[in-house]
């Protein structure tokens, strides 16, 4: 399996699986046949969200390629330093809605780079270690974002 | 001479028949029940003619009164007339704004009780009331007995207020065959009527909840991207704006409550006049000492209710950022809900997206419309092909240290959606520990609504931090939410339906039940049997032919085994015996789950293979 998929040909299969066993279709059909098709669906659903979240597409695919699920690197001094900066320029600027977009639009830039980069270590390089410390760096990138828009919605709903 | 009819292998052996399926769209102010009839969907009538059956019951006699007749009693007589009922369902006291309200509310054993001449009554038995009215409607106007129904929530109705609803229905008899999002089957309504294809926004506005969807439409696939709303947002707010605002331009102070519904009543027929008018006079004696003299026009409307109107559009701006997507990606605005007539909604909501409005069907009635072509679809009347993929609109979580929320499943997760958790425990020996579930977006358990707690008993006494405890939680295709816990090293299962807090009991709801009926013992007993004989002889045939198609998915011995309990379950469903069928069908059950598990795959494997000839064309 790679990186990069066809995203496409996975909503495809996906909705064609869903058409299937989807609880929808078993509506008048006996408990057992209820029950199993509750837990395939689930399962399909989890496979679906796991494959089309490059996040997590990137951690199962490294999870299988290195063996375990642990995860001891660390973050090299140099995005320590970064990441401290983003974080104390976000609390400047929480009531500030156009600065929070702006710092939005610069953070999303970061997440594709790391993006294009994961793509290479995985598919090309086949180089797991490395593709688990992009995989560090860019989920502290997606949880930044994420509380960027949390603070977006706040000042809107104000 | 009668046909011999042969049913398809897998399909059921019994003769193809029309099974009474309705949508029903339980609102706030107003419900509506709808069905296809050959072919056709259209609203059922509730006599007189109407469409609409208000929401109002009376209960001042012994037999309760639904709908207009009680709307008319509810000046008269407001104690015990109970209209706008969904607003309490699956709510406790504390979270309800009385003001709305000129009841005797209670709390009555952790829900709310609402005090009238005939007693107590809660929000579940009032729902139900206006269902039961709503089933006769549909039995006697189509003269047959209503198999089952599927009944519309609000999007962001949460855990608690989808299983009060789904309680309701139990109660008044009726067999509930999905529980969907208001949005979504105004979708089905829109996209089976017009075949679209591509990212739709369904925004609803109601009496009193808001929800705004966003869809995914594509041959046949409803695929909800993200949801939104506000459970305490509808016409009524605008209503009570223009009360506040008459109350205030006439310097009144309500006291009286028959004053207030009156002065209430007016405030919504001056909305509704100013659906189509610049402004309007208002001339009108409340009572000797009241008389109302002013004029209220349209863009003064719009600026009193600015407020809610912003929030509707925030909200909207919120599920599009949810679904990734922007306003140029839009393909169609479907506009539900009565409060959507209203030209500042309108305006407001064309100017966002900057695009005209889908308004053709009628907005009171396309989410029952929509709810009944599902209903239709999942009673197996037709083979449409249709599927509807909807999302949990909040988080669920548990109360961590320091009352904070570690989020579990998360918002706009695609139904049906399950995640494990493990847990140990933080003393020597402990054998318990208390999970407190919670549903919200905010980080603190008090910031977010609290749906239940639950204990989990006997955990293997061991040292602190060694038990390793798996809790899953698995929200259904109906988006109800169950948790069952597992102790890994002992494989202790315990399997906990997780009821709200403040929700009723199940032996509750059985006892609602069982007095509704009023039954004799030996009826009770019979009906139990008949019952059990159902389920045993379904489940035999459903086996038969699953082993008539796929009997290669099995080794001999399994095949040997399933057979052995097959023979037996049928002799036994030739007696009486109700405790030995029931005992034989559960064995039946358990033996098959894996054979049963098998045949899902494969018909997976056989649909994927199929598609692929086609390249995956679907």
């Amino acid at each position: 399996m790679q990186f990069n998929i066809d995203l496409n040909r996975l909503q495809k299969s996906y909705r064609i699986i869903q058409a299937e066993i989807h609880p929808d279709k078993f509506v008048s059909a006996s408990q057992i046949e209820k029950n199993q098709s509750l837990i395939k669906s689930t399962e399909v659903n989890d496979a679906y969200q796991t494959l089309k979240n490059p996040i997590k597409r990137a951690r199962y695919l490294i999870k299988i390629n290195l063996n375990s699920e642990e995860n001891n690197s660390t973050l090299p001094p140099s995005f320590l330093m970064q990441q401290m900066e983003w974080e104390e320029h976000l609390e400047s600027i929480l009531e500030q809605k156009s600065e929070l977009e702006k710092f939005r639009l610069l953070i999303d830039g970061e997440y594709k780079k790391n993006l294009s980069s994961l793509e290479r270590v995985c598919d090309k390089d086949k180089n797991w270690d490395g593709a688990l410390g992009i995989l560090n760096e860019i989920q502290f990138i997606d949880k930044l974002n994420d509380k960027i828009i949390q603070q977006i919605n706040l000042i809107e709903t104000k | 001479m009668a046909l011999l009819q042969i049913s398809e292998p897998g399909k059921s052996t019994m003769p193809h028949e029309h099974r009474l399926a309705v949508g029903i769209d339980l609102g706030t102010t107003n419900s509506l029940i709808a069905s296809v009839v050959s072919g056709e969907v259209s609203i059922l009538e509730q006599g007189n003619e109407e469409h609409l059956l208000p929401s109002v019951v009376h209960y001042s006699s012994s037999n309760p009164i639904v709908g207009s007749e009680a709307k008319n009693l509810q000046i008269e007589d407001p104690k015990n007339t109970i209209s706008s009922v969904k607003r309490l369902i699956g709510k406790n006291l504390s979270d309800i704004d009385t003001k709305f309200y000129s009841l005797d509310l209670k709390d009555d054993d952790g829900v709310i009780g609402i005090q009238t001449d005939q007693g107590i009554k809660n929000p579940i038995e009032v729902s139900s009331d206006i269902l039961k009215k709503l089933k006769e409607t549909a039995e006697e106007s189509l003269g047959n007995e209503l198999y089952g129904a599927v009944i519309t929530v609000p999007a962001y109705f949460d855990d608690a207020q989808r299983q009060a609803t789904k309680d309701s229905a139990k109660l008044a008899g009726i067999n509930v065959l999905r529980l969907i999002n208001e949005p979504t089957a105004a979708a089905v309504a829109y996209g089976l009527d017009q075949n679209k294809e591509g990212n739709f926004v369904i925004f609803d506005l109601g009496g009193g909840t808001f929800d705004v969807s966003i869809l995914n439409l594509s041959k046949g696939i409803f695929e909800v991207q993200a949801t939104h709303g506000d459970a305490n947002l509808g016409g009524d707010d605008y209503d009570q704006v223009v009360f506040e605002w008459l109350c205030k331009s006439n310097k009144i102070n309500v006291a009286d409550s028959k004053i207030k519904q009156k002065l209430f009543a007016l405030s919504r027929e001056i909305k509704e006049a100013l659906t189509n008018k610049d402004s309007i006079k208002i001339n009108e004696a409340i009572d000797e000492k009241i008389n109302i003299q002013c004029e209220l026009s349209q863009q003064e409307f719009e600026k009193i209710t600015k407020e809610l109107t912003k929030k509707t559009i925030s909200s909207t701006l919120h599920a599009l950022r949810d679904a990734e997507l922007s306003v140029s990606q839009i393909q169609g605005v479907v506009m539900v809900g009565g409060s959507t007539r209203m030209p500042c909604i309108q305006n407001a909501v064309k100017e966002f997206f900057k695009q005209p409005l889908l308004n053709n069907l009628n907005p009171d009635e396309v989410v029952a419309l929509g709810a009944a072509q599902q209903a239709n679809i999942l009673a197996g009347n037709t083979n449409d092909n249709l599927l509807l993929l909807d999302v949990i609109p909040l988080s669920l979580g548990i109360e961590t240290m320091g009352e904070i929320v570690e989020r579990i499943i998360p918002r706009n997760s695609t139904l049906p959606v399950s995640l494990g958790q493990e847990f140990t425990t933080y003393k020597d020996g402990q054998t318990a520990m208390i999970i407190h579930v919670v549903q919200g977006e905010r980080d603190l358990v008090k910031d977010c609504r609290s749906l239940a707690k639950f204990t989990l008993k006997g955990i293997p006494p061991l040292v602190a931090g060694a038990a390793k405890i798996l809790v899953t939680f698995q929200v259904d295709a109906d988006g109800l939410l169950s948790v069952s816990a597992k102790e890994q090293s002992t494989g202790i299962q315990s399997k906990i339906e997780v009821k709200p807090s403040y929700g009723l009991s199940d032996e509750k709801i059985k006892k609602m039940l069982e007095d509704s009926f009023n039954l004799a013992n030996e009826d009770k007993e019979s009906r139990a049997l008949s019952e059990v004989k159902i389920e045993g002889s379904q489940l035999l045939e459903m086996i038969k032919n699953a082993i008539n198609e796929d009997s290669d998915l099995l080794k001999e011995k399994e095949l040997n085994l399933l057979q052995e309990t097959l023979g037996k379950l049928k002799k036994s469903l030739e007696s009486s015996d109700r405790n030995h069928i029931e005992e034989l069908t559960k064995q039946l059950n358990e033996n098959s789950q894996s054979f049963a598990a098998k045949r899902m795959d494969r018909s997976i494997h056989k649909a994927l293979t199929g598609k692929s000839i086609n390249s995956l064309e679907l």
